[in-house]
């Protein structure tokens, strides 16, 4: 054991000494071009964090407004496209060639509320809450990682 | 959006801490440079928050370390199985006859070239060696720290720091 502390303080001792490795003179044009190729990136093509935060509020915003906007939307959606059906069924005048689309409707409006339908508002809550899951846990690390630096 | 003179002159005052640490950490100076470089991107994509904060030098070495882990475990399952083939009781003597030039080079080298014969050796050992010495020397981690941060068991960490000091070892003998 003496052995040992007595190595670890010899070992410590020796490499505390050590200067402290220079950069190379190529790392800084290296970084600084990298840089400049990353702010010649439109922000829109960078990493969501990294995007200006007006805009990431606003793009949160959006996707509040598409989801409610489809929730709120959906039923008259399918009200309208039951009315189109109904036109074109008058239009064809019980003419044959509107059986194939009257069916293929019938079939999708089937399959929407016995499949579709049950899931859809699970499906999105679930979807808002990991976006909003993801944005809180980001913005938390993101301070975390910035006062455990601080701490050290 | 963030002055690029500014940066410019963030980078000067802390490349030399950035890349020391990541090539002691990964022992290969171009594979540091990479990884400096990535470094210096994430800090300048938040230089709003880094830049003036006293914790920079903190995160920047925080971040350089995780980096150069990340950069490692893409060889862990390797590092880990060269590590076992190396655990049984073999002496130092050894083990010490199986690094890289530097080793057998050393006692032949002036005093004064010692020291960067040290650091030389450093880097020359093995990835599952130099890695938590680094970790526990210079970024002063504790043992269990190290074992959580590189995944590895608290007997495997403590076992991997004693070898590479033994085999520091025996270049100091020469110097103290």
């Amino acid at each position: 054991m003496n052995h040992e502390n007595d190595l670890e303080r010899l070992v410590d001792h020796e490499l505390r000494r050590l200067p402290t490795p220079r950069a190379p003179h190529t790392l800084l044009p290296r970084v600084m071009a990298a840089v400049e190729a990353w702010v010649g990136r439109p922000w829109y093509s960078r990493a969501w964090f990294t995007w200006p935060v007006g805009w990431q509020a606003a793009s949160v915003a959006a996707l509040v407004m598409v989801i409610a906007g489809a929730v709120f939307f959906a039923p008259r959606v399918e009200a309208a496209a039951s009315g189109a059906i109904a036109a074109v069924q008058m239009f064809a005048g019980g003419v044959t060639e509107a059986a194939p689309v009257e069916t293929t409707a019938h079939s999708a409006r089937i399959l929407w509320r016995t499949l579709l339908e049950p899931l859809a508002t699970y499906a999105l809550v679930v979807v808002v809450l990991m976006v909003l899951a993801c944005a809180v846990f980001g913005t938390a690390l993101n301070h975390v990682v910035i006062e455990r630096a601080e701490q050290r | 959006m963030t002055d690029v003179g500014l940066f410019e002159a963030f980078v000067r005052r802390y490349q030399d801490m950035v890349y020391g640490t990541a090539v002691r950490l990964l022992g290969s100076p171009t594979e540091a440079e990479d990884v400096a470089q990535t470094v210096f991107l994430k800090a300048f994509q938040r230089f709003n928050e880094v830049g003036a904060s006293p914790a920079a030098p903190g995160w920047l070495k925080t971040t350089t370390r995780n980096e150069c882990l990340n950069h490692l475990s893409r060889y862990r399952a390797r590092w880990q199985f060269f590590s076992e083939l190396t655990r049984p009781d073999r002496s130092g003597g050894d083990y010490a006859d199986t690094l890289a030039s530097p080793f057998s080079h050393a006692l032949d080298l002036e005093q004064a070239e010692l020291r960067e014969q040290l650091e030389r050796a450093l880097r020359a050992l093995p990835d599952h060696q130099r890695v938590p010495l680094v970790l526990f020397h210079f970024e002063e981690l504790n043992y269990q720290e190290i074992a959580d941060a590189l995944g590895a068991s608290l007997g495997k960490v403590k076992t991997d720091i004693h070898r590479g000091r033994e085999a520091l070892r025996r270049l100091l003998p020469e110097r103290s």
